[in-house]
């Protein structure tokens, strides 16, 4: 209810002086004095009316400054789940739906409703279609570079999911991927060069070589870890690379062993060569996503997180045993890296030593890094952007490797998870402000403080100081001058409200410490004393004072108690 | 008590800490003045670590007024717990934490040396290892041992040997007798209270309230991240209002 | 197979080297950042002191001191971009590895842009005599190199451990919470780690042009065998990784000597391989626990 209504009006007594502060010198009237309408009514200067749930409407006004970002948890709701709940499209051989939904009964408008928890899948499908169509749009004069930079990126990214399932699934900072791409395509295009091969036996090959180089760099995870193993895999990288550039049979003269069969059909125009090899690598992608849900989503991906670097014990105490882990993703791992590797033979038709340079690893780094590490979606997105960079905007020259550095030195610098990990990092640090903001606006004084509360059997007794410390609030504000003069000419009778409402609540309090008046002789001298609110012990003396008369005792004590208000 | 008239060393002002979304400290208020030595008792996980952090500029949040030696060295702060703890020890504080944040390859002497790092205490550092080694006498045959070596005795020797070689105005020891012996947890108390003090204070937390009694100057209870004046409330239950 | 040439081009070589390798592992153990852009303030300082000979003087101290100077100036922009800005955040290491291999593709690609791919000379610093000690031949810049670097990182390691800033320093590799609280600020000890650190570099750089070149990516190679050579000595471990510095400085000499240059690289990571397979926290690992990789 608007108590403003009750504001006072002019037959009442002239208004206060200012219209927020009530406590303002007016004139009460005594009610009582209606029964004798012989004599003139009492008056008494009193304090304005205060409405007494203006520390309540405080209390809970909304104070703190709120910014237009909110939690958007929204999800929208699809109209009934009706029988169709229990009917799930689950896709081999997982036992996963397509999508993940949850029916549910809405309470309020009876009706059944369902909701799509984890979008993802769809945003896939989307991009996936996008990218199926997307030739048709390329504009013409680029049509050349924006499509052999998206074959390249498609098998790139397929590179880099297998060897997120490294770095991002086990946390092992091995940079050797790169080196099993080329050892393999090296491998392939050396074999199907002297032995004829058809280009459909390159990615097994690749495969082989991959397994072999996997096994070579595994072994030494499994006695070495962080920055010594990343040196190490470095090593092997930059050994891999002096061979290559110096072996005669790698082509050291030629930069680069070529002549590797290609996939692509005979008599294609260019155009429709690039449209295939597009197509193909999107397909290899396609695969490398499987394969990076396959392991990543399943029992090998939950125990390599179990066991991250340094947690090793750990996890072998809960019964994880992470060497087989890693040793078995580290064979999956390189094994479909060489399978890409041999792709790579085939599509490019052999093999550069430019796979084994700094400049590779470092911006296969970036790819990663930019998306988020440990994200299948991260390395596709990272890929897309540093491929664009590196590929499409070629007039930029060395500038563009500037760019690319750019944006990984702000990545890093400013997000702990890359590009996909905004979100999660902007509602931690909003949740930890606001969580932080809250609490340090927590009042003290009557407030049962979170320690306390849990310690305090009775949970009744929070919620009775929390309303107690709001009602002292209030009461201090009803105490003023013409209050206390009140009591002070009558301390007992037909009081004004305000000085009522002080003296039930002085009432009202427990009798342990209570004060009394203590008849030290009748008519002559009263003490003030505080009740022990146990039986059989005796009161204490407050002070040294006797006071002459009742009603001088009872506004000694009133004063006593009002000056205990107003400290509490 | 007299010590209005001295001079104020740490005058903290309704300050409130915490870590994250808990509040550890609530508008707490407390003077130490210079000479002094304060026993701060209580419970754990009542605040008392995290008023000697707050001091430091060590908790995870912080707001209100602490003056050190007259100078403002709290703030408003929500993030980077310790970037300005330097700038606070140089105002003149000792912190002592709890658990002997120490330097395992470093030897006793250059321990003792690293807690030196005031210009003056630097240029004195020969005669304040002397006056340490008066206060810690097991140490001198271990000078030259690395800290890493060390019994947990000797490691708290020469963790509050570190704090009370700087030239401080204010000694915050955090549980000097945690995780020790009983004995050994005795004399190291038992070193404490023989530091002369001079024109500094000294806060020392505790949970044993038998090992402070009767010794320290005064001694501030502490519940539920608030200060409960001198030891006689420090009984659960009969405080006022219950 | 002429011994002396190769025992003198050993020493020369383990100088250099281990001058990269001690700044890096310094600056892992107080600061726990993998200094990944040491390869650029190599190359920045090496132009550095270029510049200044060709525009000011080629005085060979004052060159020497040019470089130093980039160096150290390179090593304050890597501490105010890569460390100072995240070193109180989650997961510092890997983003300081990372932030520090950002800096380097910046800033060598920079370099390239501003410099073109020619590579430069610097001015013979040392002159062009010989001596003979107990039989074995040292060109001047050999010796040069020798003494310099032997010179000032006898200095670093004697101000290291006496003054008071090495004493922080080595405080803050131990126990940086520990340190804040002894007074040491961790902002001002990284400024000062990195500006020492890239002085090193400057200085290996400035003897290293002496036999090569100065060129854009010239510190790509140097970089990957300090770093090298301090992880097998072991991270954060001076004695290891002057000891590693030896042991690579003889194989280089030697593979050169017997296979040829080309094969330098071969036979070193096969040997750091190898020697980290047989101790994973290498050489002097067990020795000095000052901080965990």
């Amino acid at each position: 209810m608007d108590r403003t209504a009750f504001e006072p009006t002019p037959e009442y007594g002239p208004a206060p002086p200012s219209a927020t502060e009530a406590v303002a010198a007016r004139t009460w009237i005594d009610p009582l004095s209606g029964f004798e309408p012989e004599t003139p009514a009492r008056e008494v200067p009193a304090s304005a009316y205060l409405p007494p749930n203006t520390t309540w409407n405080e209390t809970v006004a909304f104070k703190p400054k709120m910014y237009p970002v909110g939690r958007l948890n929204f999800f929208y709701k699809w109209p009934g789940h009706g029988g169709r709940l229990w009917w799930r499209t689950r896709y081999w051989p997982t036992r996963r739906r397509v999508l993940n939904i949850r029916g549910e009964y809405n309470r309020k408008t009876m009706r059944r409703e369902k909701t799509i928890l984890d979008k993802r899948p769809i945003w896939w499908t989307l991009t996936f279609l996008a990218l199926l169509v997307a030739p048709a749009w390329v504009p013409g004069d680029a049509f050349n570079t924006v499509l052999s930079a998206a074959a390249v990126f498609g098998i790139y990214a397929a590179v880099n999911l297998c060897w997120m399932l490294v770095i991002g699934t086990a946390g092992i900072y091995s940079l050797a991927s790169y080196a099993i791409v080329g050892a393999a395509a090296y491998g392939a295009t050396y074999l199907a060069v002297q032995l004829g091969l058809p280009w459909w036996v390159l990615p097994a090959v690749g495969a082989v070589i991959g397994f072999l180089f996997g096994l070579l760099i595994a072994l030494p995870a499994l006695r070495l870890d962080g920055f010594y193993y990343a040196l190490l895999t470095l090593g092997v990288v930059e050994l891999c690379r002096v061979y290559v550039i110096q072996s005669r049979t790698f082509g050291s003269a030629t930069g680069g062993i070529y002549g590797a069969p290609s996939y692509l059909p005979e008599g294609l125009s260019q155009s429709g060569q690039l449209l295939w090899g597009y197509y193909a690598s999107l397909i290899v992608m396609v695969c490398a996503l499987f394969l990076y849900r396959f392991v990543n989503g399943k029992r090998l991906g939950r125990v390599l997180r179990m066991a991250p670097e340094k947690k090793e014990a750990f996890a072998q105490a809960c019964g994880v045993d992470y060497l087989r882990a890693r040793i078995s993703v580290f064979m999956i791992s390189s094994t479909a890296i060489g399978a890409v590797g041999g792709f790579y033979a085939s599509h490019f038709g052999g093999a550069s030593p430019n796979l084994f340079s700094f400049d590779t690893l470092l911006l296969a780094l970036a790819m990663l890094v930019i998306g988020g590490i440990g994200r299948s979606e991260g390395a596709v997105t990272g890929t897309a952007i540093v491929v664009f960079i590196d590929r499409v905007m070629i007039d930029w020259g060395p500038l563009r490797f500037v760019l690319i550095g750019m944006i990984m030195l702000l990545v890093v610098l400013f997000l702990r998870g890359g590009l996909f990990g905004i979100k999660p990092q902007f509602r931690t640090w909003r949740d930890k402000k606001k969580s932080e903001r809250r609490a340090s606006r927590s009042e003290k004084g009557g407030e049962m403080l979170p320690e306390e509360a849990t310690e305090t059997a009775n949970k009744d007794e929070i919620y009775y100081r929390r309303f107690d410390k709001m009602q002292r609030d209030f009461l201090k504000r009803l105490v003023s001058k013409e209050v206390i003069e009140e009591h002070r000419t009558r301390p007992l009778g037909q009081h004004s409200e305000a000085l009522d409402r002080l003296l039930i609540y002085f009432r009202r309090q427990g009798q342990i410490d209570k004060y009394a008046i203590l008849v030290a002789e009748e008519f002559k001298a009263y003490r003030i004393v505080a009740l022990s609110g146990h039986r059989g012990t005796t009161p204490r003396v407050v002070e040294d004072r006797t006071y002459g008369s009742p009603d001088e005792a009872y506004h000694a004590l009133f004063m006593r108690r009002i000056q205990d208000l107003l400290e509490s | 008590m007299t010590a209005t008239a001295r001079r104020e060393v740490l005058r903290v002002d309704g300050l409130s800490a915490g870590w994250g979304p808990m509040r550890v400290i609530h508008d707490l208020d407390l003077n130490v003045y210079a000479g002094e030595r304060v026993g701060l008792v209580g419970l754990n996980g009542h605040g008392k670590s995290t008023l000697f952090l707050a001091i430091a500029g060590l908790s995870g949040w912080q707001r209100g007024s602490i003056l050190l030696e007259g100078h403002e060295v709290g703030r408003t702060r929500s993030q980077g717990p310790g970037r300005y703890t330097h700038l606070v020890v140089r105002r003149g504080l000792a912190l002592m934490p709890q658990g002997d944040e120490i330097f395992h390859g470093l030897t006793v002497e250059e321990h003792l040396d690293s807690g030196a790092f005031t210009p003056r205490a630097w240029r004195e550092r020969a005669t304040r290892k002397k006056r340490i080694l008066r206060i810690f006498p097991p140490l001198e045959k271990l000078m030259r041992t690395p800290v890493g070596r060390l019994s947990g005795g000797e490691r708290r020797m020469v963790s509050l040997g570190r704090g009370l070689m700087a030239d401080a105005g204010l000694f915050l020891v955090d549980e000097p007798s945690l995780g020790l012996a009983p004995k050994i947890g005795k004399s190291v108390i038992n070193a404490l209270m023989a530091v002369d003090l001079g024109d500094s204070a000294m806060v020392i937390a505790e949970q044993n309230v038998a090992l402070l009694e009767g010794r320290v100057d005064r001694i501030i209870g502490m519940h539920a991240g608030k200060l409960k004046g001198e030891a006689s409330v420090l009984a659960p239950g009969l405080g006022k209002g219950h | 197979m002429n011994w002396s040439f190769v025992i003198a081009n050993a020493i020369t070589l383990a100088c250099i080297y281990g001058t990269l390798a001690i700044g890096i592992s310094l600056t892992w153990s107080s600061l726990g950042l993998v200094n990944m852009a040491y390869g650029f303030i190599f190359a920045l300082s090496g132009y550095g002191a270029w510049l200044f000979s060709q525009h000011i003087a080629s005085f060979a101290p004052l060159v020497m001191a040019a470089g130093i100077l980039t160096g150290a100036l390179g090593g304050v922009l890597v501490c105010a971009l890569a460390f100072i800005p995240i070193h109180d955040k989650p997961n510092f290491p890997l983003r300081g590895l990372i932030a520090t291999l950002a800096i380097s593709l910046i800033g060598n690609q920079a370099l390239l842009w501003q410099f073109g791919p020619r590579s430069k000379s610097l001015p013979r610093l040392f002159g062009t005599w010989n001596v003979n000690i107990f039989g074995v031949v040292l060109t001047a810049d050999k010796l040069g190199a020798i003494v310099s670097a032997i010179v000032l990182l006898s200095l670093v390691l004697l101000w290291m451990r006496s003054s008071r800033r090495g004493l922080e320093i080595r405080a803050m590799m131990m126990n940086p919470h520990a340190a804040s609280i002894v007074g040491i600020g961790v902002r001002s000890t990284g400024f000062a780690v990195m500006a020492l650190t890239g002085g090193l570099a400057g200085l290996a750089a400035v003897l290293l042009a002496q036999t090569y070149y100065v060129a854009p990516f010239s510190g790509i190679t140097p970089m990957v065998k300090g770093l090298s050579i301090a992880l097998m000595g072991g991270l954060g471990s001076v004695p290891g990784a002057v000891i590693g510095a030896v042991i690579l400085g003889i194989n280089e000499a030697l593979t050169s000597t017997m296979l040829g240059g080309q094969y330098v690289l071969i036979t070193q990571f096969l040997l750091i391989i190898v020697i980290l397979l047989i101790r994973p926290r290498g050489i002097a690992g067990i020795l000095d626990k000052a901080r965990e990789a």
